[in-house]
């Protein structure tokens, strides 16, 4: 009854709706997309696979709204509105869902727990990695020891995949470490606290992690925790670590390959037979906006350089490789659009490289974020406005905005972009006599004044911008709460996959789920 | 344009000189690095000379001092990018004239004075400096 109930149902309702033909908007290039779209969704095939490679592209902080605003940037700067670009993971071969990003104790996550749910199914809590969130305590290192989880890059090591790790932050930073360390917390990158016998820094359990064999190769910044205190690093820097230790001298002693700069990066010998350990700078590389190619390799240039060196060590068996963006977030933080889209447009040619040298059939790669920040849009803004500059009239009868910026109650332009907090804030502290003090920053650790002392008082109004000051590339767009830095965000952010199970990232996800995707893929058939 | 005008342009342009002399015409402070690190041409070339640079003031040192670090960006502190606050590599001390009156971190300010290079230790808070103005007067841009 009921299945024939259904059949007659669509009947009806194929009787009932106009060809597509015979509508007067057939003809419409939106109308003849749309269907090429859903045409192309049809087309789709689910892979079942077994995935021999896993590829998981994390850009830190790259929200829907700094996604929005990277793809606006490419898009311009291709000569282009923007809005209507096509990022290389926006295409309709890659499934897509929402992912809530919360921490087990935190609405708004930071990247440190956020990649330890990718790297082992469960989420956890704030500024702690890979410790079970039942019994962890951010900064007690006594709740590491029989609480830590097992990483996805130790179980397909296990079954003879090469793994690796490239970001653009330090490679002790939250979202790389997430892939070999477990800790108590995310800071401690070179050492642990007194009295903290049982519990390893986070860049010495890198080291320990290539010497057990389970990472192969290791590329980012953070050369500094690595050195002794004292030492001076190859970039005139100095070493930080307390311990005196040297750990590149551990691991090129272990048989390591170590590059430092482009050129000994270009030396690197990528057949897998020894592993990589390539620390560019003392603490986090360049924003791509401030990068050179004689200095530092991009982000896709260690990207197909990983590729390649893992295609080798892993051979049949295949690999697990983490790329991370990872400046994407600091640049966020900064409140500086102009390198927050840069580096947005930089991981972006990652993703094609990966993408380009890698197949389909074989390999799951997934595109994501680990959070949200704390940025947004305003209108209403013509077509073409630029994305970090000012907000254009939109004017009747043209596509293209007008001449105009539009302009506030307050008789002032404004960007396309602002953020809601961080250093770009218009208010200024005062002081009792009504003027401008400055004596501190706007810092978080005003927030909980003790009581009784006096709060301090901002106020301001917004500054005069013109177009060439708001596309200046150090400009900060402007924010309203003032804090020293902006902050993270707990919306949802997007997965974006193809391959092998892509299909499995549907609808609005935990986190965590990521992982058994993950796993599910290499582990499919079994 | 009527005779009247015409001399009004001419003493305009006869003004202009005085206008974009280096004092007056302030630079951005990020013109005074090369890019990927190092000093510029324009800074090696204006040492010595008094010139005015556009940029912010870091959060100072200390209370009563004589000296601020001036940033091409607004000096956001970051703890989820670093464990401890880190200057970035392209920064200017400013040796200042009387004591420093400080300015919100993230208003744009123009500074004027003698550039100099090379590795200067302030005894008072023990910061190395590479670039520097002295004789240093500023104020907000």
């Amino acid at each position: 009854m009921t299945p024939r109930l259904v059949v007659s149902a669509a009947a009806l309702l194929a009787a009932g709706t106009a060809q597509a033909q015979d509508l007067p908007q057939s003809g419409n290039q939106w109308f003849v997309d749309g269907q090429a779209a859903v045409q192309a969704i049809l087309d789709r095939t689910e892979n079942t696979n077994r995935a021999r490679n896993v590829i998981l592209m994390v850009a830190d902080g790259n929200g829907v709204g700094t996604n929005y605003a990277t793809r606006l940037w490419v898009g311009q700067q291709a000569g282009g509105y923007g809005d209507d670009h096509v990022l290389p993971y926006e295409t309709p071969e890659f499934h897509a869902a929402l992912v809530k990003t919360y921490n087990v104790n935190a609405q708004t996550p930071d990247s440190a727990p956020t990649a330890g749910a990718i790297n082992t199914g469960v989420k956890q809590i704030f500024n702690t990695i890979n410790l079970d969130p039942t019994n962890a305590v951010h900064e007690d290192c006594a709740t590491e020891a029989g609480n830590e989880l097992t990483t996805l890059a130790e179980m397909v090591s296990e079954d003879g995949k090469a793994v690796g790790i490239v970001s653009t932050a330090r490679i002790t930073h939250a979202t790389p470490a997430a892939v070999y360390a477990k800790t108590a917390s995310r800071d401690w990158e070179d050492a642990v606290p007194e009295g903290c016998d049982g519990s390893t820094d986070i860049a010495a359990q890198l080291i320990a992690q290539m010497q057990a064999g389970v990472i192969d190769l290791a590329m980012g910044g953070g050369r500094r925790h690595f050195m002794p205190e004292g030492t001076a690093t190859e970039e005139g820097g100095e070493g930080v670590r307390a311990d005196g230790t040297n750990l590149v001298e551990t691991a090129t002693g272990a048989g390591a390959q170590y590059a430092w700069n482009t050129e000994t990066f270009e030396g690197l010998a990528l057949d897998g037979s020894s592993p990589v350990l390539a620390l560019f700078n003392d603490s986090h590389m360049e924003y791509e906006y401030d990068r050179t190619d004689e200095d530092e390799p991009s982000l896709a240039d260690m990207t197909r350089a990983a590729i390649e060196y893992l295609e080798a060590a892993g051979g049949e068996n295949g690999y697990y490789l983490e790329v991370e963006a990872g400046r994407v977030d600091h640049a966020n933080h900064a409140g500086n659009l102009h390198r927050t889209v840069t580096d947005g447009a930089a991981f972006a040619e990652a993703v094609a490289v990966a993408d380009e040298l890698t197949d389909d059939a074989d390999t799951l790669l997934i595109v994501t974020a680990d959070h949200s920040h704390a940025l947004s849009f305003t209108g209403y803004c013509g077509r073409g406005s630029p994305v970090t500059g000012l907000c254009y009239e939109i004017v009747a009868g043209q596509i293209e905005h007008g001449p105009t910026p539009n302009t506030a109650a307050d008789g002032k332009t404004y960007t396309v972009v602002g953020f809601l907090n961080g250093a770009g804030s218009v208010l200024v502290r005062q002081t009792e006599e009504g003027t401008a003090d400055a004596s501190q920053p706007a810092a978080d650790s005003e927030v909980g004044a003790a009581e009784g002392e006096a709060q301090p008082v901002y106020f301001g109004s917004r500054p005069d911008l013109t177009a060439e000051e708001a596309t200046d590339p150090d400009y900060l767009q402007q924010a309203l709460i003032p804090l020293s830095s902006e902050t993270h965000a707990p919306e949802d952010v997007a997965v974006y996959a193809k391959g092998p199970w892509a299909h499995l990232l549907d609808g609005t996800i935990e986190q965590n789920v990521i992982f058994h995707v993950m796993h599910h893929a290499v582990t499919a058939g079994e | 344009m009527n005779r009247r005008t015409l001399i009004a342009a001419a003493a305009a342009a006869l003004g202009a000189p005085t206008r974009l002399r280096a004092e007056d015409a302030p630079i951005k402070l990020r013109d005074l690095y090369a890019r990927g690190g190092g000093l510029s041409a324009l800074a090696l070339r204006l040492a010595g000379t008094r010139i005015a640079v556009e940029g912010f003031m870091a959060p100072p040192l200390r209370a009563e001092s004589d000296f601020f670090v001036m940033t091409k960006m607004p000096m956001a502190v970051c703890p989820f990018c670093e464990t401890a606050a880190e200057w970035p590599d392209d920064i200017l001390a400013a040796y200042t004239k009387r004591t420093v009156r400080v300015l919100p971190f993230n208003r744009k300010l123009v500074a004027r004075g003698v550039l100099e290079h090379g590795e200067y230790l302030d005894p008072a808070t023990s910061f190395v400096s590479l670039l520097r103005l002295v004789d240093t007067s500023y104020d907000l841009a």
